[in-house]
């Protein structure tokens, strides 16, 4: 036998294509779009039903997101204990999502028990009554988790990092003080339901196992008839304001680790240079190999971990570098930072490391595609968008196309300094 | 049915290949049969930041994730007190690579001091971000030593102190491995788009020329059963009070674990379990409560752990808990209430046989413990409860005298 030489990597294939299975569109009676993933080896279903009701929509902090919570907290069938114990029998779970522009509830549920809990579902969604009670109990509940996160150094760098870019009360920052939690009303909540949550403002994503008797079941529940109609023109109108302070210092007393941010605003995914900007994000911060982590965790042992993110909203977006380090060492740790990504605006990133990146985000695209729920996400996210998920095929092909030489543009036009937000939270300033 | 074949190398390592071709990747996870309840007590975290030092480099590969990034895959792994798991993703068609990496840290480790320096700088933060940089970060901290007065149990992964992770030593890192890490204490499991044959022939292939090891033996002392209450207070920068009450119980792989787990989940799964309607809904006492099993492979705890809602006083809120737990002692679950709760379990299990990844891990940890064949029997064990066990095992457990309480007052403004 050849004798093995455990020096050299096995041979391997570069992912060219990654296959992204087609979501099929069909359209109940009322008009509402069903979009539809097949597949998967378990008899269970997701559905998710998605509305224009998110932070966007509310006139004041808490309204989107209590209300979609409150859903299920009584309907006119049944009440919030009566559905929980119903639910729960069933196997099946729901869930409430609650995001920047749209808000969703998702049943996951065993396809042998459809029809019952698409029966509650209907409920939920067409029927909910917001009794007083529930109301209470559900905010202040909220109101102490808020506090609880607020005693966190990187909730605290989020929430100001946030304000810094955005403007404290555009729903991308959404900060507010304890006391709104004593302030909402419930007539603002099924008033703000009332508005929202109706056929016409409506989309369903199902994946799963499927088979011909689903969307008809899903039809004789939500498609037959119109159920509320939304009101037009009462969405109220956001502005975008970033700050001119650049640097910002949050004290937290007694904190062993300081929490940073570093970023600034930026375009969405809907933009030519987006493509090259995830590959810089990648190399810079974007995986376990990326240069920051490498050096300021892997060569220096400043933290646990350090990535840096993009985030995509309809109408804008960021970029913010994330981390947590110890006291002693966030003056370093920040100085290492920067010259991380003044190395990429001044050397070119080699062809190796290049390659890497991308040979990486294939395995990524692979992984995050990888089962009918997870491209049910995928979806939801690019539906607010106008496009579904063939918009990766195109992406992927983007990033194989891009250059050193490209990056290094991208990050002398986004990454100066001077446009660069910082914030520090912690002990002492840096 | 999760369907897998199984083969051991002759050196001892057991191999598991379970196919799933609804997915373009595979996964290679490992286990070894080595977690913090192992360690020198006087040495703890070792189990963990041992984990961290499998990616630093081994004896003829410099850089672990380099290579693996460069195929499309990714990694991670966890420690806990009985083991240490790592596991990867890639491609199907760069399985070989997964098989090329595993093996040669299995093989030896680079031992550099220069990893060993940061990876120890590391943990260090990571103990510092998840147990002293957070509100109730350091419940555990207290609550395994109140509970366990004997065994490893006793100590959390992460270490009992900084100091620990900080004095580790080079030859004490060598020795970890060499006692531990070895084909015959390790369990290997392939899932994915993969074909027995040529997982068989890649085993062969990486594995098969690794030599067996010779294993410290695990003499783990008992932990004395537990006659009276137990309690302890602490003050903390931290806006509401909290409690945590820990229950001695059965292992894992006991007969008993699936009632104790039934009862768990009448009490706290899902928003109809009893104290989520009794003591969040109903009477506003706490803003959230849960009770869950550690599912150890030693005897292990049932753990009640509660936030106060603003304003509610200790005393009631704990006599309301114990209320709850007598009601289950007292008078036996009705057939309705079990059902539910044996359907929930069955439609987790189905919701959790969809990842590959997890298939493998769940195949690995049922080998371990006993056999991988045992998964499939999940459902059956926990089918045959009856609402006497449930009653049964409340009143053996869930009394005063079996109880460790941990009281975490928020400091007075």
């Amino acid at each position: 036998m050849e004798k093995l030489n455990r020096s050299l990597p096995p041979h391997f294939k570069t992912i060219e294509h990654v296959d992204i299975p087609k979501s099929k569109q069909e359209v109940l009676s009322n008009q509402i779009p069903v979009h539809i993933i097949a597949g998967g080896s378990q008899d269970v279903l997701k559905i998710e039903m998605i509305f224009n009701a998110g932070l966007w929509y509310q006139k004041s902090p808490l309204i989107s997101g209590t209300c979609n919570s409150m859903l299920n907290e009584g309907t006119e069938k049944y009440s919030a204990a009566e559905l929980a114990e119903k639910f729960d029998f069933y196997g099946a779970y729901i869930t409430y999502n609650n995001s920047q522009h749209d808000a969703s509830v998702c049943l996951y549920t065993l396809n042998k028990y459809l029809d019952e809990t698409l029966d509650l579902l209907e409920q939920i969604i067409k029927y909910p009554t917001f009794p007083e009670k529930e109301f209470k109990t559900i905010l202040s509940n909220k109101k102490q988790d808020f506090l609880v996160n607020r005693e966190k150094t990187n909730a605290l760098a989020k929430e100001k990092f946030n304000a810094l870019i955005y403007g404290a009360t555009h729903p991308y920052a959404n900060v507010f003080e304890a006391k709104v939690f004593d302030e909402v009303k419930l007539d603002d909540i099924k008033e703000f339901y009332k508005n929202f949550y109706t056929s016409d403002n409506c989309r369903i994503i199902v994946s799963g196992k499927m088979d011909e008797t689903v969307l008809p079941k899903i039809e004789s529940r939500f498609g037959a008839s119109a159920w509320q109609t939304k009101t037009s023109g009462i969405e109220p109108e956001h502005k975008l304001i970033s700050s001119n302070e650049k640097k910002s210092f949050v004290l937290k007393k007694d904190a062993v680790q300081s929490s940073i941010r570093i970023g600034r605003p930026l375009f969405n995914k809907t933009h030519p240079d987006f493509a090259g900007i995830m590959l810089l994000n990648l190399v810079l911060g974007g995986y376990f190999g990326s240069r920051l982590m490498q050096n300021i965790r892997e060569d220096k042992g400043y933290t646990y971990g350090i990535n840096s993110v993009l985030l995509s909203h309809l109408e804008s977006g960021h970029f913010a570098i994330i981390t947590e380090v110890g006291t002693d060492v966030c003056e370093a740790a920040i100085s290492e930072i920067y010259k991380e990504i003044d190395r990429l605006k001044e050397e070119l990133v080699p062809e190796d490391e290049l390659n890497l990146v991308k040979n990486f985000f294939a395995g990524e695209m692979l992984r995050s595609f990888d089962s009918p729920f997870a491209l049910s996400e995928s979806l939801r996210g690019n539906l607010l968008f106008g496009f579904d998920n063939s918009y990766y095929e195109r992406f992927l092909q983007d990033i194989k196309a891009t250059t050193s030489q490209k990056i290094m543009e991208l990050a002398n036009t986004y990454f100066q300094k001077e446009d660069l937000y910082e914030v520090i939270v912690g002990e002492n300033k840096a | 049915m999760i369907e897998f074949d199984k083969f051991t190398l002759d050196n001892g390592l057991k191999v598991i290949v379970h196919r799933d071709t609804s997915t373009p990747l595979a996964a290679v996870n490992i286990l070894y049969n080595i977690g913090a309840k192992d360690e020198n007590p006087e040495q703890t975290g070792f189990a963990h930041l041992f984990e961290h030092l499998m990616f630093g480099g081994s004896i003829n590969i410099p850089n672990y994730d380099e290579p693996l990034q460069q195929v499309g895959g990714d990694n991670n792994a966890w420690t806990s007190n009985d083991v240490t798991n790592y596991y990867l993703t890639v491609p199907k068609e760069n399985l070989e690579t997964g098989f090329w990496l595993e093996s040669d840290r299995m093989l030896s480790l680079a031992f550099t001091e220069k990893s060993l320096d940061v990876q120890k700088a590391v943990v260090i933060e990571e103990f510092k971000q998840h147990y002293f940089n957070q509100p109730y970060g350091d419940v555990w901290l207290h609550l395994r030593p109140l509970a366990y007065k004997k065994h490893p149990y006793q100590w959390s992964t992460i270490g009992k102190c900084i100091e620990h992770i900080a004095d580790a030593q080079l030859q004490d890192v060598k020795d970890f491995f060499f006692h531990h890490y070895a084909p015959n204490n390790a369990v290997l499991v392939v899932s994915g788009h993969v074909e027995t044959e040529e997982v068989k022939r890649l085993a062969e292939k990486w594995f098969g020329p690794i030599e067996r090891r010779e294993i410290t033996p695990r003499n783990l002392p008992t932990e004395p059963k537990q006659t009276e209450f137990r309690s302890l207070h602490l003050e903390r920068e931290v806006p509401y009070d909290a409690i945590y009450m820990a229950f001695h119980m059965c292992s894992r792989n006991h007969e008993d674990f699936y009632k104790v787990d039934l009862l768990s989940d009448i009490l706290s799964n899902g928003q109809s379990s009893r104290i989520f309607q009794t003591l969040i809904k109903e009477k506003n006492l706490f803003s959230s409560i849960d009770a869950y099993l550690t599912g150890d492979f030693e005897p292990g705890l049932f753990v009640i752990s509660g936030k106060l809602t603003q304003g509610v006083n200790m005393m009631d809120a704990e006599k309301a808990i114990w209320d709850v737990l007598d009601e289950v002692s007292a008078t036996k679950a009705n057939e309705y209430e079990l059902q539910k709760v044996k359907n929930k379990i069955e439609s987790s299990l189905v919701f959790s046989e969809i990842s590959f990844l997890n298939k493998a891990m769940n195949i690995a940890q049922h080998e371990i413990t006993g056999q991988a064949e045992d998964i499939n029997l999940e459902v059956e064990k926990y089918n045959k409860v009856s609402t006497a066990d449930l009653q049964e095992m409340a009143q053996k457990i869930l009394i005063k005298e079996n109880c460790s309480t941990l009281y975490y007052h928020a400091k007075k403004q």
